[in-house]
């Protein structure tokens, strides 16, 4: 319940800094449409339309009555364009993107992690971990561009970006969840490494338990917390690096808007993108929350 | 649920399908060239709506949906129309829907950025069904080349009519408005009705891709098929495995196609105060400077060098002479202006200016972020150097540059004007006038951003928009002779809009300007 009273806060506090960075950013929506172009046009009165006459925080109020009344424009003169349809039809996609990117993850993770674990000191854990180092280190925009190289274009299997297919989704799946799975198998083999060492996994052993049912059936199911606090943690790193793996792959989502805001200055668009991602970032929190208790009985009990 | 056709080779359907796919680098603003203001919603809107007239190659005005023009005195343009002409919804296009069209751009409540461009104009008449005469308040030459605004059915001429025009554009061009699924996709499909015949292309697909290095993958992928201006040089050598060709049929799958472009590089010098009010240092820097190895190595041969704003050809292009590397002058040249040069030419220097201590000339150099531009600054940097200037590179987030740029707060910065502005030369009376010096009350509107003045250019400029074309081509000779002795602006380079086009679209002949509008007459190549 703590946790629900500080949503309202959050949203609050990122609406804020998120008008402040704005109105600190040289450039505004009138001047970066129109660029190095066109002399005669009537900057002022394209300015004064979409309320930039303003100071920061008349801006930020016009931008919540106008979401109040569920009829939020962008701040791009002169059709200003409605922008909860654009949320819409974003806001699936990205879902969509970060939660197979999640997928992904879990499945190169978690049997990794516990491969390494259990094997800790061999060349199977080096291994795993080597793997796991290389996945942190690769930046996406370079992950991306590479595995189209290698499946779209040289061995002609997937299409190069866009949304049309649900093969579209595999190359950005992996793009987004390769750090994260990097990051989630050192945290599964620490987490697992902890557990193998307490007495009940011994005391299972020595019931004569086969070494896979002790393996997970007793210590991954203990090892589980930390990695599900990591797996919340890291959804708003995933949602961060979605913003890449979504140009990369024209793919359209939040990030894909969120970038389209941003380079055109257009204000009201990056704040309702913003107050999503927080609002999502809060959701998880609370839904981490929740597995908690499905997972451990003891944060039931209490 | 995922399906793992994706491994089981064959399963692609990329190769059969039908029209073109074109990618450009933002979605556009608007698909209504009244209010477009971003380049590629203006090329798509050409497509749509055309307007009276359009450019040439030369960049002279040529008529589009007129067919002729002609100025009855220098207050009254008078243009008759092509016969037959139609829009996409089937109605005729005449004399009256020009008239409305104007009317209702004039008309405060339509709320067109692009209303300004017609403040010249003091009526509009419609004598007969073919016949549209433009009355002006003075005499103004450069209207001609607002008229590229787009003819609309006199029912979407006005204010209440705006949204639809936006949302499902109509117009008399070469292609017709089909369908926006989304932000990224645009369909049109070729009209029938069109005054220059159906063209030949199926199905014409826009979708925009951010990311360079995908449009680049798409384009090797064989998903695309034409790509305008939207890859940058230092790429291209990664498009040559598609340029190379096909092992089977032998035949390049991608072309890259260009033609001398308009858009203008320049240096702009800081001419109000500091350093650079000093013609002799701005002469220095500019025989300092040789572009030659940065447009064979970093252009490949995609820019010509520039003498002026006006490409060479430009119908109003005038020779200039411009500075050649000389790094003996640009030392001596900056003795005198009492700097020394000891990064230069050691020998004679002693002598230039004996007893007084010299400083060595600092200047800060402000360009974007874009990696391209930054590259081409450190070139800048070393050649200044060799002539004892002592250069700083302040790369800046672009909404950060470009305020600088146009507060003033610069000494030199780099930057290019789009091929769209250098096409009417009034240009040169916006960026060079000392009217167009921005100040408190017009900070935006003013792009004389180096602050030069000199009243001769002033008139000369003024004079120009008020005569005949002949007139004006001497007027702006003797303009660009001007300038090029001040050197409000080093020239440095003429950038051109390469089209990168796949196999599968024939007969594309790429405009200087980098419009799209070519694909009326290109063919779509059987599959």
């Amino acid at each position: 319940m703590r946790r629900l009273a500080g949503a309202p806060l959050a949203i609050a506090g990122s609406l804020i800094l998120v008008s402040l960075f704005l109105n600190l950013v040289p450039g505004d929506p009138v001047e970066m449409m129109l660029g190095e172009q066109a002399p005669s046009v009537d900057r002022e009165a394209l300015r004064r339309s979409v309320g930039l006459d303003r100071p920061w925080y008349g801006q930020l109020w016009l931008f919540i009555r106008e979401l109040a009344t569920g009829n939020l424009r962008s701040s791009l003169p002169p059709f200003q364009r409605k922008i909860l349809p654009q949320i819409w039809a974003a806001l699936p996609n990205t879902l969509l993107l970060t939660f197979a990117a999640m997928a992904v993850a879990i499945l190169i993770a978690i049997p990794l992690g516990v491969a390494a674990a259990s094997r800790k000191g061999t060349a199977v854990d080096h291994a795993a971990m080597g793997i796991a180092v290389a996945g942190v280190a690769l930046p996406r925009f370079w992950l991306g561009p590479m595995l189209i190289i290698l499946f779209a274009i040289k061995l002609d299997w997937l299409p190069v970006s866009g949304a049309d297919s649900p093969r579209n989704l595999i190359l950005p799946s992996v793009t987004l969840g390769t750090a994260l799975a990097a990051f989630l198998s050192r945290i599964t083999r620490a987490s697992m490494l902890d557990t193998l060492r307490e007495e009940y996994v011994t005391v299972s052993r020595a019931k004569g338990l086969s070494p896979s049912a002790v393996l997970w059936k007793h210590a991954f199911r203990n090892a589980l917390l930390p990695i599900i606090t990591v797996l919340g943690l890291e959804f708003g790193a995933l949602l961060g690096g979605a913003i890449v793996t979504e140009k990369v792959f024209a793919w359209p989502g939040m990030g894909t808007l969120l970038l389209t805001g941003i380079e055109k200055r257009d204000y009201n668009l990056v704040r309702a993108v913003v107050l999503v991602f927080t609002l999502s970032y809060v959701a998880i929190n609370g839904l981490t929350d929740l597995v908690y208790t499905a997972v451990d009985p003891r944060v039931r009990r209490q | 649920m995922l399906t793992f056709c994706a491994l089981l080779a064959g399963c692609h359907s990329e190769h059969n399908r039908t029209g073109i796919v074109v990618l450009i680098e933002s979605p556009p603003d608007s698909l209504d060239n009244r209010f477009a203001l971003t380049t590629s919603g203006q090329r798509i809107a050409e497509l749509i709506s055309p307007g009276l007239v359009t450019f040439d190659e030369k960049s002279r005005p040529v008529p589009d949906l007129a067919l002729d023009y002609q100025f009855l005195g220098p207050q009254t343009l008078e243009f008759t129309l092509r016969d037959h002409l139609t829009f996409h919804d089937g109605t005729p296009l005449t004399s009256e829907d020009v008239k409305a069209t104007f009317d209702g751009l004039m008309d405060r409540a339509l709320g067109s950025p692009k209303a300004g461009k017609l403040e010249p104009v003091d009526r509009i008449e419609a004598p007969g069904p073919s016949r549209v005469l433009f009355h002006l308040k003075r005499p103004y030459a450069p209207i001609l080349g607002e008229l590229v605004l787009p003819i609309v059915p006199r029912s979407r001429a006005f204010a209440s009519a705006a949204l639809a025009q936006d949302r499902a554009p109509i117009g008399a061009g070469p292609f017709r408005f089909s369908a926006q699924p989304d932000e990224e996709h645009i369909v049109l499909t070729p009209f029938e009705g069109y005054y220059g015949g159906k063209p030949r292309i199926r199905r014409l697909l826009i979708r925009t891709v951010r990311d360079e290095t995908t449009r680049v993958l798409e384009l090797l992928k064989g998903r695309a098929d034409l790509v305008i201006g939207a890859v940058s040089p230092p790429i291209f050598p990664a498009l040559h495995a598609g340029v190379r060709g096909d092992m089977r049929t032998d035949e390049p799958r991608l072309r890259i196609l260009w033609e001398p472009g308009s858009a203008y590089a320049y240096l702009g010098l800081n001419s109000r105060s500091g350093p650079l009010s000093d013609l002799r240092i701005r002469r220095a820097i500019c025989h300092a400077l040789d572009v030659q190895p940065i447009l064979k190595a970093k252009f490949r041969g995609l820019a010509q060098p520039a003498t002026g704003m006006l490409p060479p050809g430009h119908w109003a292009y005038a020779e200039t002479p411009g500075c050649r590397r000389d790094l003996a002058l640009a030392t001596k040249l900056l003795a005198e202006a009492g700097y020394s040069t000891a990064g230069g030419e050691r020998e004679g220097l002693k002598e230039a200016s004996p007893g007084r201590a010299k400083r060595t000339l600092h200047l800060t150099l402000k360009t974007s972020t874009d990696r391209f531009r930054k590259s081409i600054a450190l070139v800048f940097q070393e050649q200044l150097a060799e002539a004892g200037i002592d250069v700083e590179i302040r790369s800046l987030e672009y909404g950060t540059f470009f305020n600088d740029v146009r507060k003033g707060n610069f000494e030199l910065f780099s930057l290019v004007w789009s091929a769209g502005s250098v096409i009417e030369p009034d240009i040169l009376r916006w960026v060079f006038s000392s009217a167009n010096i921005p100040g408190p009350e017009n900070a935006f509107a003013g792009l004389n951003r180096t602050g030069y003045r000199n009243g001769r250019l002033d008139a000369l400029l003024d004079r120009a928009t008020r005569v005949g074309q002949d007139e004006r081509k001497v007027l702006y000779a003797q303009a660009l002779a001007l300038i090029d002795s001040d050197l409000p602006y080093i020239p440095l380079w003429h950038e051109s809009s390469p089209a990168i086009v796949s196999w599968r679209l024939q007969d594309f002949e790429p405009s200087p300007q980098g419009y799209l509008r070519p694909l009326a007459r290109a063919r779509e190549a059987a599959p």
